[in-house]
């Protein structure tokens, strides 16, 4: 192994504090260093093209730069070293500016010692690489959304309109999703169904959509550019090309009618029916849960449409990527016993008023006491059904529900303006543009708003009587009412959680899909390829549905255009061997990346090489191309052959947020003992228990392990089993002699360099006090046997 | 006690939850004596948190709490407003601070001790005398109670009357 070492002045930022020519000297006496070289700027050209000609004159196979963070120009020296002809994992870089010059200004002879421990450290690393290739695999370029709500639309048509192939599968036999079912929407109470119509409409035309309504997914294999999906129509009993959506010549005939889950219950509809009147696809369907098998629809249809003897069809898609738009189920009002749904008839919910509202709907727009078909003069929404209730298990709020409410009391308010209609609520949540104009609106159309949250409602001879505190008078009240509107929340839909289940996504405590990063990550799911749009994730409105399906769909592009994608060679695999099938691999992994089947697998497109699989196998079968055990631990001896200070810490920190936060510590300037030597491993579930164990048998006096804060791990869960694992090691090290306190975990953001910083110097001070490794061993033992 | 001092009492015998209280009125408007309440339960929470300590001691509802739970049961932040009830009661006796309606235990007390049972009737009228703004409410009720023979003016007396006077000298009240 030939390597070069470069190290770099960055002006005067190392070379002001840090000896560079002793520095290249030293790195001279390396072994399998055949040139060390100090360098003004080592990014500028002219130290790239440095860096080149020696690659190609002295024939390198590796370099090490002794600079700034790899965090910031790594990148740009792979870039080097592959232009010289290099591979570009050929290269490791000693972090000695952020982690010394610029930490440790006070101390330039300790921070040179440091600084020589860090070179040292990456050529015994550089030693070790190999190069590894990276591979392109081709992709399917279709795109499967699941749900044909209003986010599913979305994204189904930007695909379809940027070339992409798009099968979207809806589980009912119209898409359209709630959407389609409301009567005006806020903020600018336009008409529901009169702007999503024609989307529907679009997707049924577009030939690059393959629309699949009345259909379910079954199974989901594969991975992110091939996932091999199975799904099944289930039969309409209709024939979808003879269908010509007249809907009155049969179900006109038909004699069995059943309340229709499209009115929620409030109107009716035959056993042969039409979803709503827009339903696309515009075929009938014959719901056999209701269907008497008379033959009166056959006899009556036109066009012969009707045939009792349809099949299901079994499907099967090769996809690149999945965009899961499931969407939401309402809270069942039934639930909240002291308000009476269920057994009241004039207690209804928003879905059931927004129908009523719906010039379409069962009352024709009319707002009637279901129990008298009246019209009602007095109608009270009660906000917070469903949401925001520990009682019920859902402590969230559904966001929408009083937007909703204002612009139901609006709609009612501007039909009726003699009517009394008031909103119970606990807060008025409106923020979003145009939001609290809304308010404002509802408020001076004379809308009654009262503060308290309503405790029941009670029926008696005369109409509903609703019991509640107006909190702002500090009265306990009581108040008749003729209608009574639940505003209910949002759960997650229940009927989704087999496709959960398929793609192995994860839920949050509040049940909905959990995305990737709740900020900066909106529409990714942890599972490459997957995507997660609309209130699948969480209760929306639906302008953000549309936004995330759309987010989505580019995310989906982004991914599949080139037709092909690259996978990061930096994975785990097995060695086939060693493993002995215990599956404690599997578990560990976020990425659900490894199956076992007698042995272990790496499904290499899946896995983001935490390397937490790596610490976890019990016979070390499983290893990481780059970050591997053999390089970390010559890492780790390199950093303890001098041991030039006391005390002397070995620190793992995670790529993501320690690491970067040392790096912060440095852009700072905040200044900390030196006494500490960093390996960077992507993640803290990486850090093996051997590497801590080897630390202190080469004389360690202490090993930090750090990593993002419990929750941030950018690996999900990778903190949490590196928390776990040292838990245990502390109790071996317990055993063994040496005192626990010397291995330390600490946890910090990319945002903390300060914390971090404070944390090396805690850890410095109570390391003193305990005295050099092996101090506890030599007072357990008798005098003179150490 | 500080009034800081004073929360945090109130917040260790009632439960952490107490701090997430969203004013939402759900318990006092379930309360099946919020009506004769000075300060609603929703208030006395409000109060607690805010460490009034003398305004909170010094509310009626503390002693108008039936301990039906029904606040308990409905609370949608999992809060336990009852807790708080016995707790402020608790912190009371400690400090030796009594309810005015004191008189409605001690006639209570007297009734059993005289006859074994309770009278509705006489019991309301002797609270009625010495709480004079609830004797309308009550005296309606009555009336409309006597009138459906719902309740009796003599309840009589039960058998036993030595056991009840050994019950009252062994709880140390003669
Ligand atoms: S066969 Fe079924 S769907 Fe058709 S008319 Fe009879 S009951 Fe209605
Ligand atoms: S949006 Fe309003 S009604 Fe809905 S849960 Fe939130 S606060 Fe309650
Ligand atoms: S645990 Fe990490 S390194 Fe191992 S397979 Fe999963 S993603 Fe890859
Ligand atoms: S019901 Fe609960 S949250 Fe609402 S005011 Fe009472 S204690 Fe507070």
């Amino acid at each position: 192994m030939r390597i070069g070492v470069y190290i770099c002045h960055c002006g005067l930022n190392i070379a002001a504090t840090l000896d560079v020519e002793e520095l290249r000297r030293f790195a001279e006496t390396l072994p399998n260093v055949v040139v060390a070289r100090d360098i003004q700027f080592t990014c500028s050209d002219a130290g790239q093209n440095t860096i080149k000609s020696d690659i190609a004159e002295l024939k390198l196979d590796a370099v090490v730069v002794a600079a700034c963070s790899p965090r910031l120009h790594e990148p740009t020296f792979r870039r080097t070293i592959t232009e010289a002809g290099l591979n570009q994992y050929m290269l490791e870089m000693a972090n000695i500016r952020e982690q010394c010059s610029w930490v440790h200004m006070d101390s330039p002879a300790l921070a040179t010692q440091k600084a020589k421990d860090l070179i040292a450290m990456a050529v015994a690393k550089a030693a070790l690489l190999r190069p590894l290739e990276t591979e392109s695999v081709p992709v399917s370029r279709d795109v499967l959304v699941i749900g044909g709500g209003v986010a599913g639309i979305s994204a189904a048509l930007d695909l379809a309109n940027a070339g992409l192939r798009v099968y979207l599968v809806e589980r009912r036999p119209t898409i359209g999703g709630y959407m389609a079912l409301l009567t005006d929407v806020f903020p600018t109470n336009d008409c529901s169904i009169c702007v999503l119509a024609p989307k529907m409409a679009e997707v049924y035309a577009n030939p690059m959509i393959k629309l699949m309504t009345y259909s379910e997914i079954l199974a989901i294999e594969g991975t992110v550019g091939h996932f091999r999906v199975t799904g099944v129509t289930k039969p309409r009993y209709v024939d979808p090309t003879l269908c010509k959506g007249c809907i009155n010549e049969c179900s006109g005939a038909c004699p069995v009618e059943v309340p229709n889950e499209y009115d929620f219950g409030l109107g009716k509809r035959k056993a042969i029916y039409m979803a709503i009147p827009q339903s696309v696809p515009l075929v009938a369907c014959i719901d056999t849960d209701a269907c008497i098998g008379c033959g009166l629809c056959a006899e009556a249809c036109p066009a012969d449409a009707v045939k009792y003897d349809q099949q299901s069809e079994e499907f099967k898609l090769d996809v690149g990527a999945i965009i899961v738009a499931t969407g939401w189920q309402p809270f069942d009002a039934s639930r909240k016993e002291e308000y009476g749904f269920g057994r009241y008839r004039d207690v209804v919910t928003t879905l059931q008023i927004e129908r009523m509202l719906n010039a379409a709907g069962p009352t024709r727009g009319e707002i009637v006491r279901p129990s008298t078909g009246e019209i009602a003069r007095s109608i009270a929404f009660i906000q917070c059904v469903g949401s925001r209730d520990h009682t019920v298990g859902n402590p969230y709020c559904s966001r929408i529900c009083c937007m909703a409410s204002l612009k139901n009391a609006q709609l009612i308010k501007e039909r009726y303006p003699d009517a009394d209609v008031a909103i119970h609520y606990i807060d008025i949540r409106a923020g979003g543009e145009g939001y609290e104009e809304f308010y404002l609106r509802a408020q001076r159309l004379g809308i009654n708003f009262i503060r308290g949250r309503v405790s029941s409602v009670e029926e008696g001879d005369d109409g509903l009587y609703v019991h509640y505190e107006d909190t702002l008078l500090g009265k306990t009240l009581m108040k008749r009412y003729d209608l009574v509107v639940l505003s209910i929340g949002l759960e997650a839909n229940r009927d989704a959680e087999v496709v959960g289940n398929l793609l192995g996504l994860s839920r949050r405590p509040d049940r909905f899909f959990e995305i990737a990063h709740p900020k900066m990550r909106p529409v990714e799911a942890h599972i490459d390829g997957v995507f997660i749009a609309g209130c699948a994730s969480g209760p929306k409105e639906i302008q953000v549905s549309i936004a995330q399906g759309s987010a989505a769909a580019s995310k989906a592009m982004q991914l599949l255009f080139k037709g092909e994608i690259e996978l990061d060679p930096t994975v785990a695999f097995v060695d086939r061997e060693k493993c002995i099938g215990c599956k404690l691999c599997v578990d560990t992994c976020p990425s659900r990346a490894i199956s076992v089947k007698d042995t272990a697998f790496v499904d290499e497109a899946r896995c983001k090489g935490c390397g937490t699989c790596a610490a976890a196998c019990p016979v070390d079968a499983i290893e990481m191309r780059l970050f591997s055990d053999e390089q970390i631990l010559a890492q780790i001896r390199a950093a303890t052959a001098v041991k030039g200070e006391y005390p002397f810490i070995v620190g793992f920190l995670c790529n993501w947020c320690s690491y970067a936060g040392a790096d912060l510590a440095g852009t700072s300037r905040i200044q900390y003992p030196t006494n500490i030597r960093i390996i960077r491993v992507m993640c803290a579930g990486r850090v093996d228990p051997s590497f801590v164990l080897e630390a202190f048998r080469r004389g360690a006096d202490g090993v930090l392990v750090a990593g993002c804060r419990i929750g941030e791990c950018h690996y999900v869960s990778g903190n949490l089993h590196a928390l776990q694992r040292v838990e245990v090691l502390r109790g071996l090290l317990r055993e063994i002699g040496i005192d626990p306190r010397r291995l330390k975990v600490a946890w910090c953001a990319a945002s903390e360099g300060d914390v971090l910083a404070r944390k090396i110097q805690e850890f410095v001070e109570e390391l003193r006090d305990l005295g050099p490794v092996g101090t506890e061993l030599a007072a357990a033992l008798p005098s003179g046997k150490v | 006690m500080s009034d800081a001092a004073f929360r945090e009492e109130v917040v260790r015998l009632a439960g952490d939850e107490i701090r997430t209280c969203i004013q939402c009125g759900t318990c006092s408007s379930s309360c099946s004596t919020a009506h004769l309440m000075d300060n609603s339960i929703r208030k006395l929470i409000r109060l607690v948190l805010e460490g009034r300590r003398r305004e909170a001691l010094a509310s009626e509802s503390i002693w108008l709490c039936t301990s039906c739970l029904l606040c308990t049961v409905r609370c949608p932040r999992g809060i336990r407003p009852k807790a708080v009830v016995s707790a402020l009661r608790q912190i009371c006796e400690r400090e030796g601070i009594s309810s005015r309606d004191a008189s409605f235990e001690r006639i209570f007390m007297d009734q059993i001790r005289s006859k074994g049972r309770i009278s509705e009737v006489l019991l309301s009228a002797a609270y009625a005398l010495r709480n004079p703004d609830a004797a309308v409410p009550i005296m309606e009720m009555g009336i409309e109670l006597l009138s459906r023979g719902k309740v009796s003016l003599d309840p009589g007396t039960v058998k036993g009357m030595d056991e009840i006077e050994r019950i009252f000298r062994e709880l140390g009240n003669d």
